[in-house]
C-alpha cells in the first residue's frame, strides 16, 4: 500500500461534503476537503432556508448525531417558525429562514477551526482505483491526492448546463463552472449516469417591493432553535411575505410557454414534482386562478429576496415581464435571472445502505449525486457517508440506521429500494412509523450511535441521560397523579363516568399540552417545562406506538433477514424475470428491503428467501 | 417458509390432474425448468417424429418408455414459462382415463427426474410466479371443493377476480382520503383544497359501511363453504334418529365440504336445493347412561351451539308436551335458532291433533309423523326456505368465505371507525393517518400486496403543490 496523503478524500464543499468532513474529523480521521472556492462552504444555492415537514426532522437526527447544520443555522437565523403547530406534535416541523452569507460564512468559519479538515480549491478530475479499490483523486490540475476512502457530494457540478429559455451555460451553480471531466471518471469505471433536473426562481430586490401589497408572516417568538445545543437568546426576526399571481401572470406564461426550456423540449431530464416550475404549475393547473408566492429575504445585510414558488427556465426578458405581474412586484427589479439546470447523478441502485458503492469499495456518494434534493437531505447523507467512510477504513460494520428509527434511515432505504424518476425529497408521509420519528425525540433515538461512534463530547451524552431519567420519572409521577374530574374545564366530557383521572390519561385527549396539565401540579411535584414537555408527548404516544409495535416488529424480523452480498442475483432461477432483474439492479441487503423493491410481489420474496436458505447452507 | 415452496425454484414437479376412477380421459400436467426436456425424452410425435415442438400445439403421438415400449397413445402440449398456469414452462399430457396407464406414464416422467406434486402445489407456483393473488389462489381451492351450486357460485367470483376487485377499490378509496390528509400535514403552507372535513368523515362511513357489509357476509360465506349445520336434538324417545334417517332419505347425500367435520356421533352431509347441510344425530348421547351422561350432554349442548339451526323434535302423545316444549326452550336460549317439530301426531285423536296444532302455531312449529310419513315435505320445505334465507343472492353481491379475509376486515373495519371517531373529535390529521394506513395493512394482507409509494403519486396527481 502506498503512503496516502489523508484518511479519506472528500469531494465537493456544499451541505453533503462539509457534514461528512465534519464527521470524519469528530471520529478523529483527517481528510482533504476539495472545493472549487473554498469561501463558498455549504452555500445556499436556492433558497435561504433551512427545515420545513420531514426535513427539519433530519437537521434534528442531524444535529444529535453531532453535525453542524442545526447549530449553524440557530446562529444565523433572521426568521424562525413552527410549521403545522396545529396538526400534532409527530409532523411539527420547524423552518428558518437564513442570512445566506452569514450561513456561508459560519460554515467556513467552523470548518477552518477543525484541524483535521484540509480544505484544498481544486477541482476533482479523476477517480484513483488500485486493485479494485479507490486510492484517490487526480485533480484536472493534474494534482494527485491520496486517500484509501473517498466521498463524492458533487451536487449539481458534475455536468452541470443552466438552461435561461433558448440559453444554454455549462455551469455547476449560479455563475461557477461546473465538474465535467469527473462525469467522465464515473462512466469509464463502469457506472451508470443519468440527468435530474432542478429549477430556481430568479432574484428580486427588495427596494423595488410594495410590501403594503402583500401579507406579512412574522416568525415565532421565542425563536425554536434547531440544535440541543443552542440556549434561548433573543434575535432580531425579519418577516417573510405572501402574495398572489394574477391572471395576467397566467397570460404571459401562457403565451410563453413554447420559450421555456422546460416545454421546448431543450430539457429531457425528470425536475421534481413537488417543486415546479412556475410555467408547469400554470400549465397543468390552469383553472386555478392563481398561484401564491413567498418572498423570502436572503439575509440581513441584502436586500435581495427569493420569490418561492416563481422558479422558471423561460427567457429572462419573459420572467421580467411575468414577475411584475405578480401583486406588490409591479415594479420589481430583477437582480439574477431564474434558472433550470439540468447535472449528472448516479442512479442509486448503484449503493449500497452504506452507501459506498457496489462497483468500486472505499467510494462512497452522498447529496445530489444519489438523486436527492435538498440541503437537508444532503447534509444527512454526507454525515453518513463520513461516518460509514471511516468505518470502511477501520473495517468495521456500517452505520445504517432504519425506516423505524429515523428518517435517515427512511431516506436510505427509499434510496437504494427504488429508482430516481425525480429528485428525491423528505415527507414526513414517507415514514410508515411517523408517530415515533419525531423532532421531540431525535436525541432519543440517536443518542446510542452518537455515543458509539463518539460523534458528540461523552459529556453531551451524561447529561442527556440525566434528561432521559428525569423524563421517565416525569411520566411515572403524570401517571400516578390523579385529579377530580369535576376540575377540568371543557375536558370533564371525555370522562363521563368517572370521578377522579389522572394527568397522564387528560394528556391523551386531542389537543391538550403540557401546559394545561402543569397547573395541576403542587410544589412538590413541578418539574422543568422542557421535561414535562417531553413527558407529556410520550404519553401521547404511547398508545399508537405500542399500537405499531407488533408491525415494527415483524419489519425488524424481515430486515434482519439478510441476504449475502455474494448471492449471485443474476442466475437466481424460479424467479420472474422483473423480479431478477430487479433483484440484480438493487442487490438488497435484507429480505425486508428486497420487498420494498417497486414491483415486487409476495410470491418473488418467497422464491428469493429459497435461494437465499439453499446459497448461505451450501457456503457453511 | 413452508416445504412446499422450498423447491420451487430448481424442481419439476409433476401429478395426475384428472380424479382417480376411470374415464375417458386423464390428463397429467409437469410444471418446472425440465418440464420440455422430460415430455421430449418420452413423447414420440405420429407424424412428422422429428419436429421440434411448439408452444401451444396439441401434438399427437406415443408415450415410450425406456424400454422403447409404447405405453399409450396420446396427445401433449407445451406452454412457456410466464404463458402457463403455473408461470413455469409447464406440459400436459392427455391419454387414456384409466389408472393403471396415468400411473405408468406418471412414474416415467418421475424416472426422468421430476417430483411428485404436493396437493396444491401447482396453484402455489402459480402465486408465486405472480399470476394470482392471494384472494385467487384461495378461490382455487375452493373451486376445486366446492360440492354445491352456492360454493361454485361463490367461488367462482372470487376467481374471476370479483373479490380482489372489490377489495383493490376499498384500499383505493382509503388511499384517496389518507392523500388529501398527508396532502395537509406535508405541505402545510400550500392553499392546497382539500376536501372539507364533512365530506371526508361521509367518504369513510361510506367505506365502513362497505367494509362492514364484507365482514358480515362471512356468516352466509362461512355457511357456503362449511355447510349449514343442523342439530336433531330432543328429549329422549322424541324420535330424533327417526326424523334423522326420514330427512336422509329424503335428499342427496354428498361428501363433507370440509375436512375435520367428522365426530364421535352421527352426522351426515346432504345437499339441500344446491346448499350443503349436515345433520347431526344427538341421539344416543344423552340417552347414555351412567358415568358418561354428564359428558355426553356437554357434547350435545357443543354441537348445538356450533349449529346453524337446531331441530327439536317433541313427542306430541305426551301428556304435558307443551310445558316440556316450554322448559326445554328455555335451556336452549342463546346457542342458535331453534325449529320446534311436533312428531308422532298420528298417535293423536283428531281433537287432540287439533290442540297440538294450535299449540305448535305458537312456536311456528311443523307437525309431523315419522312413522306416516306425514308433514315431511311440508317439513323439507320449511327447511329449505330457512336454509336458502341464511344467504343471500350471489348474483348482486360478494360474500367472504375464508375467516382470514373475515379478520382482516374486522381488523380493518376497527381502524376506520378509530379513524371516523377521531375525524368527528377533531384528532389531529397524524393520528387519523395512522388509523387510515393500519387499514390499508390489513387490506393488503388480504390481497398479498406490498405497501408502496402510491400515496405520494396520488398527493401529486390531485393537488397542485411545489414552490
Amino acid at each position: 500500500m502506498k503512503h496516502s496523503d489523508f484518511d479519506i478524500i472528500v469531494v465537493g464543499g456544499g451541505h453533503a461534503g462539509v457534514e461528512a468532513a465534519l464527521a470524519i474529523a469528530r471520529m478523529g480521521k483527517t481528510s482533504a476537503l476539495l472545493t472549487m472556492d473554498k469561501t463558498k462552504l455549504a452555500l445556499m444555492s436556492c433558497n435561504p432556508a433551512i427545515g420545513g415537514l420531514g426535513k427539519s426532522h433530519i437537521v434534528k437526527e442531524i444535529d444529535a448525531l453531532g453535525g453542524v447544520m442545526g447549530q449553524a443555522i440557530d446562529a444565523t437565523g433572521i426568521q424562525f417558525r413552527k410549521l403545522n403547530l396545529s396538526r400534532g406534535p409527530a409532523v411539527w416541523a420547524t423552518r428558518a429562514q437564513a442570512d445566506r452569507i452569514g450561513y456561508n460564512k459560519f460554515i467556513c468559519d467552523f470548518v477552518a477551526a477543525q484541524s483535521k479538515v484540509t480544505v484544498i480549491e481544486a477541482t476533482a478530475g479523476d477517480i484513483l482505483t488500485e486493485q479494485g479499490r479507490v486510492s484517490g483523486i487526480r485533480t484536472e490540475d493534474g494534482q494527485t491526492i491520496l486517500a484509501p476512502a473517498v466521498i463524492i457530494c458533487s451536487g449539481t457540478f458534475l455536468g452541470g448546463l443552466i438552461h435561461i429559455g433558448d440559453k444554454q451555460i455549462p455551469s455547476g451553480r449560479r455563475g461557477e463552472k461546473g465538474a465535467y471531466k469527473l462525469s467522465q471518471s464515473f462512466r469509464s469505471l463502469g457506472f451508470e449516469v443519468g440527468r435530474l433536473k432542478t429549477g430556481t426562481p430568479p432574484r428580486l430586490d427588495g427596494k423595488t417591493i410594495d410590501y403594503s401589497k402583500c401579507e406579512a408572516q412574522p416568525g415565532l417568538e421565542p425563536p425554536p432553535f434547531f440544535s440541543y445545543r443552542s440556549k434561548p437568546r433573543e434575535i432580531k426576526q425579519v418577516p417573510c411575505h405572501l402574495t398572489y399571481t394574477t391572471v395576467a401572470t397566467k397570460e404571459i406564461i401562457l403565451a410563453n410557454l413554447k420559450k421555456s426550456a422546460m416545454f421546448s423540449g431543450q430539457i429531457h431530464s425528470r425536475g421534481p414534482r413537488y417543486c415546479p416550475s412556475i410555467e408547469d404549475k400554470i400549465y397543468r393547473f390552469s383553472d386555478k386562478p392563481r398561484q401564491h408566492i413567498f418572498l423570502e429575504p436572503e439575509g440581513n445585510g441584502t436586500d435581495e429576496i427569493y420569490p418561492n414558488g416563481f422558479s422558471t427556465s423561460l427567457p429572462a426578458d419573459v420572467q421580467h415581464d411575468a414577475i411584475r405581474t405578480v401583486i406588490g412586484l409591479e415594479n420589481v427589479e430583477m437582480t439574477q435571472a431564474g434558472y433550470a439546470i439540468e447535472y449528472d447523478y448516479c442512479p442509486s441502485y448503484q449503493i449500497k445502505p452504506s452507501l459506498e458503492t457496489h462497483r468500486l469499495p472505499g467510494l462512497f456518494l452522498a447529496g445530489q449525486i444519489n438523486g436527492t434534493s435538498g440541503y437537508e437531505e444532503a447534509a444527512g447523507l454526507g454525515l453518513i457517508a463520513g461516518i460509514n467512510a471511516v468505518l470502511y477504513l477501520q473495517n468495521e460494520p456500517a452505520f445504517i440506521p432504519n425506516r423505524a428509527e429515523s428518517y435517515l434511515g427512511v431516506m436510505l432505504d427509499d434510496l437504494v429500494s427504488h429508482s430516481t424518476t425525480e429528485p428525491y425529497r423528505m415527507f414526513t408521509s414517507r415514514a410508515e412509523y411517523r408517530l415515533r420519528l419525531r423532532e421531540d425525540n431525535a436525541r432519543d433515538r440517536m443518542i446510542e450511535y452518537a455515543r458509539r461512534y463518539s460523534l458528540i463530547p461523552e459529556d453531551d451524552y451524561r447529561s442527556f441521560e440525566v434528561l432521559q431519567k428525569q423524563t421517565r420519572a416525569a411520566i411515572a409521577m403524570l401517571e400516578k397523579k390523579y385529579i377530580a374530574v369535576s376540575q377540568l374545564d371543557g375536558y370533564a366530557e371525555y370522562f363521563v363516568k368517572r370521578q377522579s383521572i389522572s394527568l397522564a390519561d387528560i394528556l391523551k385527549i386531542p389537543g391538550v399540552e403540557y401546559k394545561y396539565i402543569a397547573k395541576f401540579l403542587d410544589n412538590g411535584d413541578r418539574i422543568d417545562n422542557e421535561i414535562l414537555e417531553r413527558a407529556s408527548v410520550a404519553i401521547k404516544y404511547s398508545g399508537y406506538i405500542s399500537k405499531q409495535e407488533r408491525e415494527v416488529e415483524k419489519f425488524r424480523r424481515s430486515e434482519s433477514q439478510k441476504i449475502p452480498a455474494d448471492l449471485p442475483f443474476e442466475k437466481l432461477t424460479g424467479l420472474r424475470n422483473e423480479a431478477r432483474e430487479k433483484f440484480a439492479r438493487f442487490r438488497p441487503t435484507s429480505l425486508g428491503q428486497a420487498s420494498r423493491i417497486e414491483g415486487v410481489t409476495v410470491g418473488d420474496i418467497a422464491a428469493l428467501s429459497i435461494h437465499v436458505r439453499k446459497f448461505t447452507a451450501q457456503r457453511s | 417458509m413452508d416445504s412446499h415452496t422450498q423447491d420451487y425454484c430448481r424442481e419439476t414437479i409433476a401429478a395426475i390432474i384428472t380424479p382417480p376412477g376411470e374415464g375417458g380421459l386423464g390428463a397429467i400436467r409437469i410444471a418446472g425448468p425440465d418440464s420440455a426436456k422430460i415430455l421430449n425424452s418420452l413423447f414420440k410425435p405420429a407424424h412428422d417424429p422429428e419436429s421440434i415442438a411448439g408452444y401451444f400445439i396439441l401434438r399427437y403421438g406415443y408415450i415410450i418408455d425406456s424400454h422403447g415400449d409404447t405405453v399409450d397413445e396420446v396427445t401433449a402440449v407445451m406452454m412457456p414459462a410466464g404463458r402457463s398456469y403455473t408461470g413455469q414452462e409447464q406440459a400436459e399430457i392427455f391419454c387414456h382415463g384409466g389408472q393403471f396407464v396415468l400411473k405408468r406414464i406418471l412414474k416415467e416422467i418421475i424416472d426422468r427426474g421430476a417430483r411428485l406434486a404436493e396437493p396444491g402445489e401447482f396453484t402455489r407456483r402459480a402465486f408465486l410466479a405472480g399470476r394470482i393473488d392471494l384472494t385467487k389462489a384461495e378461490a382455487v381451492a375452493d373451486m376445486v371443493a366446492a360440492k354445491t351450486a352456492f360454493a361454485y357460485e361463490s367461488a367462482k367470483n372470487n376467481l374471476m377476480g370479483l373479490f380482489s376487485e372489490k377489495i383493490n377499490s376499498l384500499r383505493e378509496q382509503v388511499i384517496d382520503i389518507l392523500a388529501e390528509i398527508e396532502a395537509s400535514v406535508d405541505y402545510p403552507e400550500e392553499d392546497i383544497e382539500t376536501a372539507d372535513r364533512d365530506e371526508m368523515i361521509a367518504k369513510i362511513g361510506n367505506i365502513i359501511s362497505l367494509v362492514g357489509e364484507l365482514a358480515a357476509s362471512y356468516r352466509s360465506g362461512r355457511i357456503i363453504k362449511e355447510g349449514f349445520r343442523i342439530a336433531v336434538a330432543g328429549r329422549p324417545n322424541a324420535g330424533k334418529s327417526s326424523l334423522f334417517n326420514a330427512l336422509l332419505n329424503q335428499s342427496r347425500a354428498i361428501v363433507a365440504p370440509v375436512p375435520g367435520t367428522t365426530r364421535d356421533y352421527l352426522t351426515e352431509w346432504i345437499d339441500l336445493e344446491g346448499i350443503a347441510v349436515s345433520l347431526t344425530d344427538t341421539a344416543g348421547l344423552r340417552e347414555s347412561q351412567g358415568v358418561i351422561e354428564k359428558s355426553g350432554q356437554d357434547a350435545a349442548r357443543q354441537i348445538m351451539k356450533d349449529s346453524n339451526l337446531i331441530i327439536w323434535i317433541a313427542d306430541a302423545s305426551r301428556k304435558n308436551f307443551a310445558s316440556e316444549i316450554e322448559i326445554d326452550l328455555k335451556k336452549l336460549e342463546g346457542l342458535c335458532p331453534v325449529k320446534v317439530i311436533l312428531n308422532k301426531i298420528d298417535k293423536l285423536s283428531l281433537k287432540r291433533l287439533k290442540a297440538a296444532k294450535m299449540i305448535a302455531r305458537g312456536y311456528s312449529a311443523v307437525v309431523i309423523s315419522c312413522k306416516t310419513r306425514e308433514g315431511l315435505d311440508n317439513l323439507r320445505s320449511k327447511l329449505v326456505s330457512l336454509v336458502s334465507g341464511s344467504l343471500p343472492d350471489l348474483t348482486d353481491g360478494l360474500v367472504v368465505t375464508s375467516e382470514r379475509h373475515k379478520q382482516k376486515l374486522d381488523l380493518a373495519l376497527e381502524s376506520l371507525k378509530q379513524a371516523e371517531s377521531d375525524f368527528k373529535q377533531n384528532q389531529s390529521p397524524e393520528i387519523i393517518a395512522f388509523n387510515l394506513r393500519q387499514s390499508i395493512n390489513e387490506i393488503d394482507e388480504i390481497s398479498g400486496r406490498i405497501y408502496n409509494e402510491e400515496i405520494l403519486d396520488r398527493i401529486f396527481e390531485k393537488f397542485c403543490i411545489g414552490k
